[in-house]
């Protein structure tokens, strides 16, 4: 039988050892990767990106460095398997396990049109139920962004206003300037994508970059490398899979050098050619060039975007105007991950000429002297499952903040948000676990001071 | 209900505050002084204990429960906010329960001092999550941070902790029970006295 003094220490130590135990192990346990609620964490919730922006009379450049440990430059192949020719076009929840997703830096664009995007950034464009996010249902695919105006009911995809009342927000500028820098189907050509977010996140009028080249008749690609050019007719599945596309051979096919598809050649198991063909673009889809070339060295991408400031295409595109002052935000999907798995900044002012969060800096000639720009050092996080119509409900506890027009940067950091769009993805568990804990300490904390009160010598010993 | 909260809360923390430091100043001394502060420990407590008991429940209805369980610093708020209370609360039923006694050799003062540091720096970390919540943030959340509490991320225990605190909750009024029961027996014995 234990005397009582050593009781009291067993009894002691026993509270301690649970204390302790529940400090080093807080907070883990309960989120895990889980493909069928398409649900995957990043092993880093944020990242860093530089920016640099300089501008001169007519055109505006922006130069984007972020890191990256290898560069995915590959995206929608046709590989040569089981004796046929099938279409990998996938996306991945998460980081594709072969590395077969191209890495991208996109940045929305306003001139003040749309409000609540200089508060809230890209949250705005975020309904529910969104395409990949849990529960969204097989049908979500087309379920993309779109701005709240656009709707009746900003938390409902189909309640979309009528054709007149678009238009007139278009005209009135109510809509968001994307562009889109894409690895393998823009950086080859030397452009970014051009879009705009309205009703739907909708490309600029002109012809694309891309065709594609998978031929659904004939169940096989439309156009191969050119073997006299290129020394080969496919690539070969182990070279560029896990991440092994290498930008110094060819990974890319365009209208310029591809050749027809030989149907006639004997292909061999693992054959890959790409699934789109890359092609000069025209009108409003080709305003927004790649200065130099984007490129990747050393870990790191360094890509520099110039763009006309007025491109003539004001219903597709901001103009912008010295002394202006506008709203930016920027994604960048890195490590083979596609739709929502990507990093994202807050809303950005930038200042053309004019001070700023980040002022664009003015120079006379052709390019500008990068070494004369100040850089902005962004932090972009992983935005987790968090849509508008969350953020606006009663069960957000900053949705009054948002009715008055607080923004997202007075209450939030990068880090914070990157840590509750990871919580909201497992809202029901962590809570359960949360009641429990709670309810665990203070039973913990009542039960080792009945026990000590028992072990102690009272008044009447 | 964010203002009266905001007001009550002084309250508990004053005299919360108040009880540490007299329980820290008891456990080093015998003097004169140190026992007139101690007599008035329960008082204080059981003041403490009420006032904090109406702070919490104010707290409580500053955002609907939905709301405050759904954002993690809500959620640290309100399971520091009941730590705090529970601990405070026992420690009220300690000194009260064994009065003098609490203070009778080094292992008894120790675990009243833990327990008070315990309560202090649970109330704290209340305050500082309240002071986030209420959107002045505070330095003293890099400090939890560095002792491994990040303050963005929800307090909770994973399933197999929460199974080893059941036990150890059994466990420890099981162990003094047994304890008091064998030493009564001990006492009542055949030996008993002598």
């Amino acid at each position: 039988m234990l005397r009582r003094r050593t009781a009291i220490l067993v009894v002691t130590e026993l509270f301690m050892a649970a204390l302790l135990l529940s400090l080093v192990t807080h907070s883990s346990g309960v989120v895990h990767n889980d493909a069928a609620r398409n649900i995957w964490i990043p092993p880093e919730l944020t990242m860093p990106v530089q920016l640099q922006v300089a501008y001169n009379d007519e055109r505006i450049f922006f130069r984007y460095r972020w890191p990256a440990k290898q560069p995915h430059v590959l995206t929608d192949l046709l590989r040569y398997s089981d004796g046929k020719w099938q279409r990998q076009l996938r996306t991945p929840v998460g980081s594709d396990p072969d590395g077969i997703y191209e890495d991208r830096l996109a940045m929305m664009v306003d001139d003040g049109s749309v409000p609540e995007f200089q508060r809230y950034g890209g949250y705005i464009t975020v309904g529910a139920d969104m395409r990949d996010f849990t529960g969204s249902g097989a049908d979500a695919a087309h379920r993309r962004k779109y701005l709240p105006a656009s709707r009746s009911d900003p938390g409902d995809w189909y309640s979309i206003v009528d054709a007149r009342t678009l238009d007139a927000q278009r005209r009135a500028g109510y809509f968001l300037d994307l562009w889109h820098w894409r690895a393998h189907l823009s950086n080859p050509l030397g452009r970014s994508d051009d879009q705009h977010i309205a009703w739907y996140r909708l490309y600029d009028s002109g012809e694309p970059l891309s065709v594609g080249n998978w031929d659904a008749d004939s169940g096989q690609p439309r156009w191969m490398f050119d073997p006299a050019r290129d020394g080969v007719r496919a690539l070969r599945w182990e070279d560029v899979a896990a991440g092994h596309g290498d930008v110094r051979g060819p990974y890319y096919l365009s209208a310029a050098t591809a050749v027809p598809f030989d149907a006639a050649h004997e292909w061999r198991e693992g054959d890959v050619i790409p699934g789109q063909v890359l092609r000069e673009p025209s009108g409003s889809r080709d305003e927004i060039r790649v200065q130099g070339q984007g490129r990747w060295a050393g870990g790191q991408w360094d890509v520099t975007l110039v763009r006309a400031l007025d491109t003539g295409h004001p219903l597709e595109d901001k103009v912008l105007r010295d002394q202006g002052v506008y709203s930016i935000a920027l994604s960048v999907h890195r490590d083979a991950r596609a739709s929502r798995w990507h990093y994202v900044s807050l809303p950005l002012q930038l200042g053309l000429g004019r001070q700023a969060e980040l002022m664009a800096t003015r120079f006379t000639g052709d390019t500008p002297d990068w070494d004369r720009v100040d850089p902005l050092e962004l932090t972009l996080f992983y935005p987790g499952q968090v849509s508008w119509k969350h953020l606006s409900s009663a069960r957000h506890a900053g949705s009054k903040y948002i009715a008055k027009g607080v923004p997202v940067k007075y209450r939030h950091k990068e880090r914070q948000l990157a840590q509750y769009g990871v919580e909201i993805e497992f809202d029901r568990e962590i809570r359960r676990h949360w009641a429990l804990s709670l309810v665990a300490g203070v039973l913990l904390v009542a039960s080792f001071v009945f026990s000590v009160s028992l072990l102690f010598r009272h008044r009447g010993d | 209900m964010g203002p009266y909260h905001a007001i009550m809360v002084h309250f508990p923390v004053a005299l919360w505050t108040v009880a540490s430091g007299i329980i820290c100043f008891r456990a080093l001394s015998d003097g004169p002084l140190a026992r007139a502060f101690d007599r008035v420990l329960v008082s204080l407590l059981l003041l403490g204990v009420a006032t904090g008991l109406v702070s919490y429940t104010l707290g409580l209805l500053v955002w609907p429960p939905d709301t405050l369980q759904t954002t993690p610093l809500g959620r640290n708020h309100m399971i520091a906010a009941s730590w705090s209370l529970c601990s405070w609360a026992a420690v009220l039923f300690l000194r009260w329960r064994v009065g003098e006694h609490v203070w009778e050799g080094i292992t008894n003062r120790l675990i009243m001092v833990g327990l008070g540091a315990l309560g202090a720096s649970q109330l704290a970390a209340t305050g500082t999550l309240g002071g986030h919540l209420h959107g002045a943030p505070a330095y003293l959340s890099e400090l939890m941070r560095v002792f491994g509490w990040d303050v963005y991320q929800t307090f909770y225990l994973p399933t197999w902790v929460l199974a080893v605190l059941a036990v150890v909750i059994v466990a420890m009024p099981a162990l003094a029970i047994v304890t008091t029961r064998g030493r009564a027996a001990r006492l009542r014995g055949p030996g008993a006295g002598r």
